[in-house]
């Protein structure tokens, strides 16, 4: 008999326990319950790495909820792991040189500017959460990443010259259009697009938001790292080993510059929104399947989605369809939390999103404010 | 990534039966095949004529073994007694081609082609009730055997694979207990959690060893006999049985009820178990369940006894044959 231990505080048990009832599936629910407990004994061969959902769930809840008005929605007092992984003694890490041809960093990214464009310059728009005292995001803020959704030829020997020519037909229209920063190709090459203070066309009409901020139109204010593949095929897409390998040096280095936080480093998918009908995800690149643990980024599927919960936007079906698992996870809780946030506020769902509306032109009006400000 | 990678299987290598599940909520599949096995000397002949008829069989060194449910129809042809790669819930030590014939089992119940990446959850037996100690050469076998035929493999202890599979309406809380052939196996979960589980080596095996010995009788006849026609609150085919096996099946069965419940009863108080404001329900699966009147009988051992738990309800599950490798798919599908 091997005992597991559980929480201390029973006020926090029942308080997960209402929680989880309110996910209908029963999968969903179990994943739910165990990655806020987790108990290395449940599954008793191969210790999981410590949850990250719940800390996540709870963090994003009690930054972005209303003061609840009723005793009984309130979470009870619980200190999260941070949402970020403690930060390891990282080495050094320098530009060690830099060519018209190519850069040189030490961690032994080698990014090449052979397809180099010049643009204009970025002008972050974003808007404090709550009262601050003049303080700024970093710049940029974080990272989307995309899928070029081109129709890429069976990555072997024999595909080669395939592979190659559609390669580089890829990078002159990335580069025609001034879509990312970054495009990591097939082969794990990493060719640099726009310099990292230039604005990229890669997220379109787009918004996230952190503990501390919000960001809208994500071009002015994320970095674009484009990978070549495709979502959108029968197959789950997938990566090379050369591009993980050569993503992971990228974001090491990216991260490193500008301090960029993990939980900044989300998918097209994520953070794509259509103002007009109120709907996420106008682009579902990455809806499913983004490696983020093989790029050393914790899970960020299972981040509740900011234009969800801060302000109104839905899902639709087209959009659930293309979710992957962790994704419709983090939509159905999503849904459950604003639900709860209306009736915390004693509002009905409707007039809540009404207000989440007006605080969605609000935060634009903000945001306008910023750039307008800025240099 | 390949199509396998994102399959999920859950499978119960029980001692009596190999039970795979499949599927997704709402739409689960099973497949089992008998966990026995007989051997017949090698010859082309026999080999041949199995092959031809579609028999499951493979060549051991100079017998042919022939596994799963056609064992049995083929023991009752040639008079013999099947042979099991299992006892009380583990490999059985003493039958050296046990791992492959399991192996082969599950092969059999998987289908052809390759399962690279494909998920499995396996089940395994808690440790004995006062052991700390888990059944590692149990478990790293098939965890071998599972990786050598292409599966991520995770091993899931059989009573928390029973509240996983019928406890979601109390948020997988309660008591979940499979009483299979070899051992039989309790846990007590709190919100998916295992809290406290042991195994017990008291189930379906030494009901039919014990009312054989008594009855006078061969287990295997004991075993078909009261598949078929025993009861334990005598409504259901109690004539059909003969007098003194009927009564030896009553003993054996009260007896593994009575170790059950005091089992639980001495592990539950060993430990400051969480404050639970709600009675809980204690579900009931594996084939020893399945005699008409065991859930009745159990909840009335549960009801007579200072159980440290408060009980709201004793029910079976709802495949009791199926529950096990079900709560094992399930926590397969939540392990993505």
């Amino acid at each position: 008999m091997r005992p597991c231990e559980l929480p201390p505080d029973p006020d926090l048990l029942q308080w997960l326990d209402r929680q989880a009832r309110q996910v209908c599936d029963p999968v969903a629910r179990l994943r739910y319950l165990r990655q806020a407990l987790d108990c290395p004994q449940t599954i008793i061969t191969e210790r999981r790495p410590r949850a990250v959902l719940m800390p996540i769930v709870v963090s994003l809840l009690l930054l972005a909820s209303p003061a609840p008005t009723g005793s009984g929605a309130a979470a009870p007092a619980w200190h999260p792991t941070p949402l970020t992984a403690p930060a390891r003694q990282a080495a050094p890490l320098w530009l060690v040189e830099r060519t018209d041809a190519f850069e040189q960093y030490s961690n032994g990214l080698r990014v090449e500017r052979d397809f180099l464009t010049a643009g204009e310059l970025r002008r972050p728009r974003w808007a404090p959460r709550h009262e601050q005292d003049g303080a700024q995001p970093p710049d940029p803020a974080g990272i989307v990443f995309h899928a070029s959704e081109n129709d890429p030829a069976p990555f072997s020997p024999e595909q080669n010259v395939r592979l190659k020519r559609e390669g580089r037909a890829l990078l002159a229209w990335v580069r025609q259009h001034r879509l990312y920063h970054y495009l990591v190709d097939r082969f794990g090459v990493v060719h640099r697009i726009l310099e990292d203070e230039q604005r990229a066309h890669h997220a379109g009409q787009s918004l996230w938001a952190d503990g501390r901020w919000i960001y809208l139109d994500l071009n002015e204010s994320f970095l674009g790292v484009c990978f070549e593949a495709s979502t959108t095929g029968p197959e789950p897409p997938q990566l090379s080993p050369a591009q993980l390998r050569a993503g992971r040096a990228l974001l090491e280095m990216l991260r490193a510059r500008y301090r960029i936080a993990a939980e900044n480093c989300v998918t097209h998918a994520q953070v794509s929104i259509n103002p007009a009908n109120r709907r996420i995800g106008y682009h579902t690149d990455w809806a499913d399947g983004f490696p983020f643990a093989e790029l050393g980024l914790p899970d960020n599927y299972a981040r509740l989605l900011p234009s969800m919960l801060l302000f109104g936007f839905e899902a639709d079906d087209l959009y659930a369809r293309r979710a992957g698992a962790r994704l419709r996870e983090a939509l159905e809780l999503g849904r459950l939390e604003v639900a709860r946030q209306a009736q915390a506020g004693g509002l009905s769902l409707a007039r809540y999103r009404r207000w989440q509306q007006e605080r969605y032109r609000q935060a634009c009006l903000r945001c306008r404010g910023v750039k307008e400000s800025s240099p | 990534m390949s199509q396998n990678a994102h399959e999920r299987i859950g499978l119960d290598v029980g001692t009596s039966r190999v039970v795979m599940a499949r599927g997704v909520p709402g739409d689960y599949r099973f497949a089992s095949q008998l966990n026995a096995f007989l051997s017949l000397p090698y010859s082309k002949l026999t080999c041949g004529v199995l092959e031809k008829e579609n028999i499951p069989s493979t060549v051991a060194g100079d017998q042919i073994l022939v596994y799963g449910d056609a064992a049995e129809r083929f023991a009752d042809v040639l008079h013999v007694e099947t042979r099991r790669p299992m006892r009380e819930g583990t490999l059985n030590p003493e039958e050296p081609d046990g791992p492959a014939v399991v192996r082969s089992i599950i092969e059999l119940l998987a289908g052809g082609g390759q399962k690279s990446g494909a998920r499995i959850c396996y089940t395994v037996p808690a440790p004995p009730l006062g052991c700390d100690e888990s059944p590692k050469f149990h478990q790293a076998a098939l965890a071998q055997l599972l990786g050598e035929l292409g599966y991520k493999a995770r091993s899931l202890e059989e009573g928390l694979a029973v509240v996983y599979s019928e406890l979601e309406d109390s948020n997988y809380t309660g008591i979940g207990i499979s009483c299979g052939a070899g051992l039989s196996n309790v846990c007590l979960a709190y919100l998916s959690v295992p809290v406290v589980s042991f195994s017990l080596p008291r189930a379906g095996d030494q009901v039919d060893a014990g009312a054989a010995r008594a009855a006078n009788e061969v287990a295997t006849r004991v075993r078909l006999l009261k598949e078929q026609y025993f009861s334990l609150n005598g409504q259901h085919g109690a004539t059909t049985l003969p007098p003194k096996l009927n009564q030896a099946l009553k003993v054996y069965y009260e007896d593994l009820i009575q170790a059950l419940v005091q089992a639980m009863r001495e592990a539950f108080q060993q430990r400051s178990l969480p404050r639970i404001d709600r009675p809980i329900p204690l579900v009931l699966a594996g084939g020893s369940t399945l005699p008409t009147g065991f859930r009745e009988r159990f909840e009335q051992a549960i009801r007579q006894t200072d159980f440290p738990l408060h009980i709201s309800q004793v029910r079976l599950a709802s495949e009791p044959l199926h529950a096990t490798a079900k709560g094992a798919l399930v926590a397969a599908l939540a392990d993505m």
